[in-house]
């Protein structure tokens, strides 16, 4: 390494859509102090602005708060609600908590994979949906659980989940 | 030491009383007191982390119990600490146990095997059969760079790469990723490690996780042989450990014991990577006559043969001062005083210098003025206790990595406060509450640090009676500054009002002040006013102002300093004495002669122009590259060209070697004994850890032999008895030489003769048509021009020389990263690879020097200063 400062990326390539750097400067520029104390808060509301941890905002965050790339994705890579991959548009979240693995989420996990060849954290190739887990949602009577993006969906079928999936394709 | 001073505790361990500084850690305060506690994550030079939880103590306070970790417990008054009682060792003993689950054993192929502290701990505690079942982690190694091997089986957590990384080395490489049970050390998404590759957490790594791979040798480093040594590179003067093994040196390392060397254990990429050279294949291992063009092989009696009756016939012919000598800054003090014993008392010839003298003479003169105005400047151990460091025109993590390194641990353990002031927006990541960044513009280093004397004396920040009356010429001086108004030095410097005076608020404030000037200093046309500016602002605080203030003259490379303390200067005599009647009779006489009489021209001032002139006949250069390092190529190479006869002494061909008429093989400092003197004046021994290669010699034996052979031999023989000459004619080096210390040597005499340094007024550089760009060099990070471009490691990580261009710039002339760009002088054009980024000032270009393949020196053409260029995107 020379001493150069944290690159900022020199140029985009013509055929990419350009970077839009207003809304992680708008971020930053919000902040009481330019202090790394401020990481985490400020990562949740870059990844609520983008839905995702963009490479090239991260890149602004380092240089504006100092922080090396190694601690950047250290702290990222220690929270799975940061994402430094863009996820599908409507994020699964499947219950595995003690009921709702009793009452069979197994069964819409693999399911989903059967479908749309996903597993835990991926995404799928239209980009539509990304699976996730989580540990309870705190309302086992509803078991099994699954939540579609915002949309909630308690004592679910396990075999339905293809058809309730189902219905969010057709809205595209 | 600081100037706010710590109380001093009272307390007990082990029922035995000790002191130690308040709010240092027990376990610091125990191994500085002679006790040893179980622990693996502590560092003294790091902040506290408590992460393995091995070093649990009991302390008794006002008679209430308390078991604590001793890392992180501060020592208060009248507490009693117990290490090792049956409770402290079961839960020491349980934490150690469980790292010893997933810790490999492999220890027969482990590099720390024998220096390792889980070795340590665990036969300390005798625990051999542990309780739970083993279950290792099976990860390859990552080798995704091509220095540093991580080997995380080994790993225990303990933290220390990663924070050595961040607190002392500002880098922040490495940091934990998916923290938890998978947690493991290592860069941003598993990418190849980017760093500055200082090494320090190789250095701090307690079980081997992270691994040298210049190293030649895997495992059991204790059995190496290890030689204690003083770095070969730069002038900050680190004491590195020489490692071999069967007569190969197979690495370098730091050693952290307390006390030894200045340099805490630290060491930079060039001291801990590049050790290529010492036995590399191209070294030169016989001395080579150059007959009708060509070099051929001679043996060491015809060579040293030749050059006497050479030296001797131009003496006869053209007298003494027809012959010169341009000795290393990278010699030993023992060899650099023979040099001069030779040609002054065996040719009678005034005529020795050195590179820095010929270029910067006045940076003796600077550091004479210093001590005529009572400015000693403290040992640079010290540097971490300072309340303000003045970083003034060096890129301390390029120049002197290892300075960088105190000055942060000041940072953290003292509140050190920073002020960077350097032409280029170099980066300098510290911790620093009060860090000022003076971008200035370039080549006004004269007008600010002047504007920062007439900010102090205007809001009267010292004070003034105080200086008045302790240096005579201080109303002279003060008039001299008139010409900085606010807005006169607002013009010239291109900073603002606010952050000058924050500055000289900063440095002016009740303090221990450490002045670090980077050879930067030297590029600039007024280069002497500049450093003279610096010097009237230290004299101002020293003698206005409350606290110290150290200030230490720009050095370049190992031994830069001791070459003047040894007189291989035509100014003056061994030990800075002019050269008169008295202090030559003195130095006749320790040499066993009669009388010393020396030539009275004056050569070697400007020795090039000399050779051209034809008033140089014959010259001896040892261990030098003028035509590579000296900042004017093209006269030294019409000089070599012209100059009759040429004796190269040096462990590489070179372009200067080439141009020889009889080359000697030197050793490298792994090869031979003696001292070096730093920048900071600490004389360090360098030792032998290595034979030779081929039949190269040490310049002690050859110039031993040349004054025998010219028939006026040496009256000391051995290197104890030249020490012995040297600690005679040079007093101040009375005692230097015996024991493992690093002690710094003391003026006889300071503060004889205060003054104010007036000089010329400051003159703005002047613009050249069509050349509208300044051209910045100075030393790389990885390259320093002597040998490092030998050392393979070195070569792979710094990768190819390249143009360093401001956006600004490079947007107005369509320029990115990575293209190739001409860089253009009225003397000189090559070709580079642009980087193009926001560390240069608009207006300049910045080219590391010291790359063969493409000497910056080519293109000054007799001016001084920055040099004009142009740049334009090459085809």
């Amino acid at each position: 390494m020379t001493t150069t400062e944290t690159e900022v990326k020199e140029e985009t390539p013509p055929e990419e859509e350009e970077f839009d750097y207003s809304k992680v400067e708008e971020i930053i520029d919000s902040l009481p102090q330019k202090s790394r104390r401020h990481l985490i808060p400020v990562l949740q509301r870059i990844q609520g602005a983008y839905r995702f941890l963009p490479e090239e905002a991260l890149e602004v965050l380092m240089e504006e708060l100092r922080i090396s790339r190694a601690e950047i994705y250290g702290v990222i890579s220690f929270y799975p609600g940061l994402m430094i991959t863009e996820p599908g548009k409507y994020i699964l979240k499947v219950c595995i908590g003690t009921a709702c693995f009793v009452k069979g989420c197994e069964i819409i996990c693999n399911k989903v994979n059967e479908k749309y060849h996903i597993k835990v954290g991926e995404t799928d190739e239209n980009k539509l949906f990304t699976l996730q887990t989580a540990s309870c949602m705190g309302n086992c009577g509803a078991a099994p659980i699954l939540v579609v993006g915002d949309d909630f969906y308690g004592n679910l079928d396990p075999e339905e989940t293809l058809s309730t999936l189902g219905s969010y394709e057709d809205k595209e | 030491m600081s100037i706010v001073a710590k109380k001093i505790c009272n307390f007990k361990i082990n029922d035995q009383e000790v002191t130690a500084p308040e709010g240092m850690p027990i376990l610091d305060a125990a191994q500085r007191n002679g006790f040893s506690i179980t622990n693996l994550c502590f560092n003294r030079k790091l902040k506290p982390f408590a992460a393995c939880r091995t070093c649990m103590v009991e302390v008794k306070d006002d008679g209430k119990k308390e078991l604590v970790y001793s890392c992180t417990h501060p020592v208060s008054e009248g507490i009693e600490v117990q290490i090792n009682t049956q409770e402290t060792d079961r839960y020491n003993n349980a934490c150690l146990e469980l790292l010893l689950v997933e810790h490999p054993l492999d220890c027969p192929i482990c590099d720390k095997s024998g220096i390792c502290p889980l070795q340590d701990n665990t036969e300390a505690m005798g625990i051999y059969d542990g309780r739970f079942e083993i279950k290792r982690r099976n990860e390859p190694s990552i080798k995704t760079n091509p220095i540093i091997e991580f080997y995380l089986n080994r790993c225990i957590m303990c933290g220390m790469c990663v924070r050595v990384c961040d607190e002392t080395q500002g880098v922040q490489a490495l940091d934990f990723h998916r923290r938890g049970y998978g947690v493991v050390i290592g860069t941003a998404n598993e990418e190849p490690l980017d760093c500055e590759f200082c090494g320090q957490c190789i250095t701090v790594c307690p079980t081997g996780a992270l691994n040298d791979l210049t190293s030649q040798a895997r495992g059991l480093a204790a059995l190496f042989k290890n030689t204690y040594s003083t770095c070969n590179y730069c002038s900050w003067g680190c004491t590195v450990k020489l490692e071999t093994k069967s007569g190969q040196l197979i690495r370098i390392e730091a050693d952290e014991t307390l006390g030894l060397g200045i340099n805490d254990g630290n060491l930079c990429a060039k001291g801990r990577f590049g050790h290529g050279f010492v036995q590399s294949e191209k070294r030169l291992k016989v001395p080579m006559a150059n007959v009708g063009g060509s070099f051929q092989e001679i043996t060491w009696s015809e060579a040293i043969q030749t050059i006497a009756e050479r030296l001797q016939s131009t003496v006869n012919r053209n007298g003494p001062a027809g012959v010169a000598g341009i000795a290393s800054e990278k010699m030993t003090n023992e060899e650099a005083y023979l040099f001069q014993k030779l040609f002054r008392k065996s040719l009678g010839s005034n005529q020795v210098t050195n590179l820095q003298n010929i270029r910067a003479p006045y940076v003796n003169e600077f550091m004479q003025k210093c001590f005529d105005n009572g400015i000693e400047s403290k040992p640079v151990t010290e540097l971490e206790n300072s309340d303000v460091v003045l970083i003034f025109n060096s890129d301390l993590p390029s120049e002197y990595p290892v300075g960088g390194n105190s000055v942060r641990k000041g940072v953290i353990f003292t509140g050190t406060d920073i002020i960077l002031a350097n032409p280029r927006k170099v980066i300098f990541k510290s911790e620093a509450q009060n860090q000022i960044e003076l971008t200035f513009s370039v080549g006004s280093d004269m007008a600010l640090a002047n504007s920062l004397s007439k900010i102090i004396i205007d809001k009267k920040l010292v004070d003034l009676n105080k200086a008045q009356k302790a240096v005579p010429n201080y109303g002279d001086w003060v008039k001299s500054l008139d010409s900085y108004s606010s807005d006169q030095a607002q013009r010239l410097t291109g900073l603002s009002d606010d952050q000058l005076t924050k500055a000289a608020e900063c440095f002016a404030k009740p303090a221990d002040r450490y002045v670090l000037v980077g050879n930067d200093i030297l590029e600039n046309a007024q280069g002497e006013s500049a450093l003279n500016a610096l010097l009237n602002l230290c004299i101002l605080v020293h003698s206005g102002g409350e606290g110290s203030v150290s200030v230490y003259p720009p050095r370049e490379h190992c031994n830069s300093q001791g070459v003047n303390d040894m007189g291989v200067t035509p100014q003056y005599l061994p030990g800075y004495k002019k050269i008169d009647k008295n202090s030559s009779a003195a130095l006749a006489k320790a040499w066993g002669i009669e009388k010393l009489d020396l030539d009275q021209a004056n050569h070697a001032e400007s020795l090039f122009e000399n050779c051209i002139s034809g008033d140089i006949k014959a010259l001896f250069i040892s261990g030098e590259d003028p035509l590579t390092s000296y900042y004017k190529g093209s006269l030294v190479k019409d000089a070599l060209k012209t100059v009759p006869f040429l004796i190269v002494q040096d462990s590489f061909m070179s372009p200067t070697a080439e141009m020889a008429d009889i080359i000697l093989p030197s050793c490298s400092f792994a090869e031979k004994d003696g001292t070096f003197t730093n920048m900071t004046r600490h004389i360090q021994p360098i030792r032998e850890a290595v034979l030779p290669e081929g039949s190269a010699r040490p310049e002690f034996d050859v110039l031993q032999e040349l004054a025998e052979a010219l028939g006026k031999p040496f009256n000391a023989g051995s290197i104890e008895e030249v020490q012995k000459e040297i600690e005679d004619v040079v007093p101040e080096y009375k005692g230097a030489f015996k024991g493992k210390g690093s002690p710094q040597w003391k003026p006889s005499q300071t503060g004889s003769n205060p003054g104010f340094a007036i000089s010329e007024d400051y003159k703005e550089p002047k613009e050249q048509k069509g050349f509208p760009f300044r051209l910045i060099t100075n030393n790389h990070m990885f390259h320093i021009g002597n040998y490092t471009q030998h050392c393979d490691a070195l070569n792979t990580v710094s990768g190819e020389q390249s143009v360093q261009i401001n956006r600004k710039d490079a947007q107005t002339q369509k320029i990115a990263t990575g293209d190739k760009v001409k860089v253009e002088s009225k003397n000189h054009s090559t070709v580079l690879t642009a980087e193009v980024n926001g560390v240069s000032a608009p207006g300049t270009v910045y080219i590391a020097k010291n790359w063969v393949e493409h000497s910056i020196n080519l293109f000054r053409n007799g001016e001084e200063g920055y040099v004009p260029v142009k740049i334009s995107k090459a085809e």
